[in-house]
């Protein structure tokens, strides 16, 4: 059989991908569909996992009955709506302080990278739960400023969550490792050109940052949204994570109402996520694409 | 207060000076406060790591008196001997140890080739497959887990080490699909006349990715390698789901069950030594060895990313 050079091309392709695609069917999109079909069933677990069809009755369990899981639900969004943007701004703001000439670069950049490295989930829960992470936000300098005082002054009833916020907040900072590294190569990826260029037409300084670093540094903060919110919405202290697997695999196993309540999940991340994919046409500038 | 800022702005600049691409400030009063700034985040960041390491070495007499603050009076090291006795150290080294490294070599290889065939090959419908590697991502485990769990205990795989690195192999597993991101973004960067070259030589695109292609990956192999372990070793969701029998617990799932395992040791006395400075040595005992790889290689962790232009 005789190929053209554009089909031997695309079966050299096939082959280099084809463990993902096939991992992808076993590991991801099989048992993805099979969740959806389960979510419409019951499971019993002693005669060999047998399905039972109940149509949506698990989706208005989980809705109208279960008191846990629409609360659950609407924290575990909350918190990643508090926690990005206090990861991205903090990342940011590290990232660019990392990024001048100053002595013990290597020293700042290691400790800002050391929780991705050791944050092991029952570790972490572990040293904050025994007072590490209240201990640290309660240290030296947050004391020099009656913090809570000031935010009970100015802000009245959104106090509360920016409290919550307060108490864990080491917790959220641990976090933002792997948001400083991408904003860092970012920077260093800008071409001190550009600078160069701008500042001979007379850019002030502020120009600068707002025309220059944020544009081209867009894309990066795009990636870092997604990851932040994928992080969020599965880091071991997500309440939803102990909710589903307690639903499955403690009590009266059920496996059909967990897959349902999986399934919910995965949906309001697909939204949140789509809407910040969409709406980052407008937001995320892409330098050498033209049209 | 508010003048005296007022005017610094005036005179030096008019933003926030380390906002601009790396350029030192002349300025002695933003330079004392950068590295204020700075070492405080630092020692936020540190201070959980500094209290288990200092707590970890006192005896509860020590913990519990006020006038012994970090420093405790003398190095007490039967907390880690009772945590190592605790989580059955050995045997959850080894099992946590083969998990991360079968894992990490087996995301290496198929992430890569992965990689290589979605960044630098051109096929039918190579975008659509490539969107799916970036749905995969935020699918996350909490769906797929029930199937999942009935397939597995279906292929005996429960209490095995298979659902941790079979997956692996067909670049799955824990972020797989980052891994998969990264080498894609690594080789669409690389310049094509050496492949060219190759192909002029008649090497074949097997030949060409291992011999040519791979060998010029070290960074985006170093980051893949790195943190594949890292986050093997300290995923708890998962070995939580499929190991039962505590002689085939990693050392995070270790620390969960420490106190009735302590018990046995003990026979019965757990309750007298179960307390926080024994909880931090058993902590230190889960953190140390990713903590050994990151000191070694602390340049590649934070340097590679940047090289391996997945920022692009």
């Amino acid at each position: 059989m005789k190929l053209t050079l554009n089909q031997r091309r695309a079966l050299t392709g096939f082959m280099f991908i084809s463990p993902w695609f096939v991992g992808f069917l076993l590991f991801m999109a099989k048992p993805f569909i099979d969740s959806f079909w389960i979510s419409f069933n019951t499971v019993d677990m002693m005669a060999g996992f047998s399905l039972k069809w109940v149509g949506f009755q698990n989706y208005v369990e989980a809705f109208t009955i279960d008191e846990r899981f629409v609360p659950t639900l609407i924290r575990a969004v909350r918190d990643m709506c508090v926690n990005v943007p206090v990861i991205l701004v903090f990342a940011l703001f590290t990232a660019f302080l990392t990024n001048q000439d100053l002595i013990g670069r290597a020293f700042f950049r290691g400790v800002f990278f050391l929780p991705v490295v050791i944050a092991s989930g029952l570790v972490v829960q572990q040293l904050f739960s025994q007072g590490a992470g209240r201990l640290a936000s309660q240290s030296q300098t947050m004391q020099l400023i009656d913090v809570p005082g000031l935010i009970y002054m100015y802000l009245g009833p959104a106090a509360q969550i920016v409290n919550d916020l307060l108490n864990r907040i080491v917790l959220v900072l641990w976090s933002s490792g792997i948001q400083i590294l991408l904003y860092l190569a970012g920077l260093q990826g800008i071409s001190s050109s550009l600078y160069e260029a701008a500042r001979c037409d007379g850019a002030t300084d502020w120009e600068l940052f707002w025309k220059i670093t944020l544009p081209m540094l867009s894309p990066i903060v795009l990636v870092n949204v997604i990851y932040s919110i994928v992080d969020s919405f599965t880091d071991r202290f997500n309440p939803m994570l102990d909710l589903i697997r307690n639903y499955a695999f403690t009590g009266q196993f059920r496996l059909g109402y967990a897959a349902a309540a999986g399934w919910v999940y995965f949906i309001v991340i697909f939204l949140i996520i789509l809407a910040v994919v969409l709406s980052s046409r407008r937001w995320v500038f892409y330098a050498g694409e033209r049209d | 207060m508010a003048k005296v800022l007022d005017n610094l702005r005036a005179r030096t600049i008019d933003a926030p000076w380390f906002l601009i691409y790396r350029r030192r400030t002349e300025n002695l009063f933003f330079q004392v406060l950068m590295y204020l700034i700075l070492f405080n985040i630092a020692f936020t960041f540190l201070y959980p790591v500094l209290y288990m390491v200092s707590t970890a070495f006192m005896t509860i007499e020590d913990f519990v008196d006020p006038a012994v603050y970090w420093i405790p009076r003398t190095l007490n090291w039967d907390n880690f001997h009772l945590a190592f006795l605790g989580m059955n150290y050995k045997i959850a080294l080894k099992n946590s140890l083969i998990i991360a490294l079968v894992a990490a070599v087996g995301q290496l290889v198929s992430c890569a080739m992965a990689g290589y065939g979605f960044g630098r090959i051109r096929f039918p419908g190579r975008e659509f497959l490539f969107l799916l590697v970036i749905f995969t991502f935020i699918v996350p485990p909490q769906t797929i887990i029930v199937p999942l769990f009935i397939l597995y205990r279906k292929l005996g795989w429960i209490d095995t080490y298979y659902p941790f690195t079979v997956p692996t192999f067909f670049a799955h597993g824990l972020r797989g699909p980052l891994f998969v991101i990264i080498f894609r973004q690594f080789f669409r960067r690389q310049p094509w006349e050496l492949e060219d070259a190759a192909r002029v030589d008649g090497c074949g695109a097997l030949r060409t990715f291992f011999r040519i292609m791979l060998p010029l990956s070290k960074p985006a192999l170093v980051v893949t390698f790195l943190f594949s372990l890292v986050w093997h070793w300290n995923d708890f969701y998962e070995p939580m789901m499929y190991l039962m029998k505590p002689q085939n617990f990693t050392v995070p799932l270790r620390l969960s069950i420490l106190q009735s395992s302590l018990n046995e040791v003990t026979g019965g006395q757990a309750g007298e030594f179960f307390n926080e400075p024994l909880i931090m040595a058993a902590c230190q005992l889960v953190v140390v060895p990713p903590l050994i790889l990151y000191l070694f290689f602390q340049r590649h962790f934070v340097e590679s990313i940047e090289r391996t232009g997945l920022v692009d």
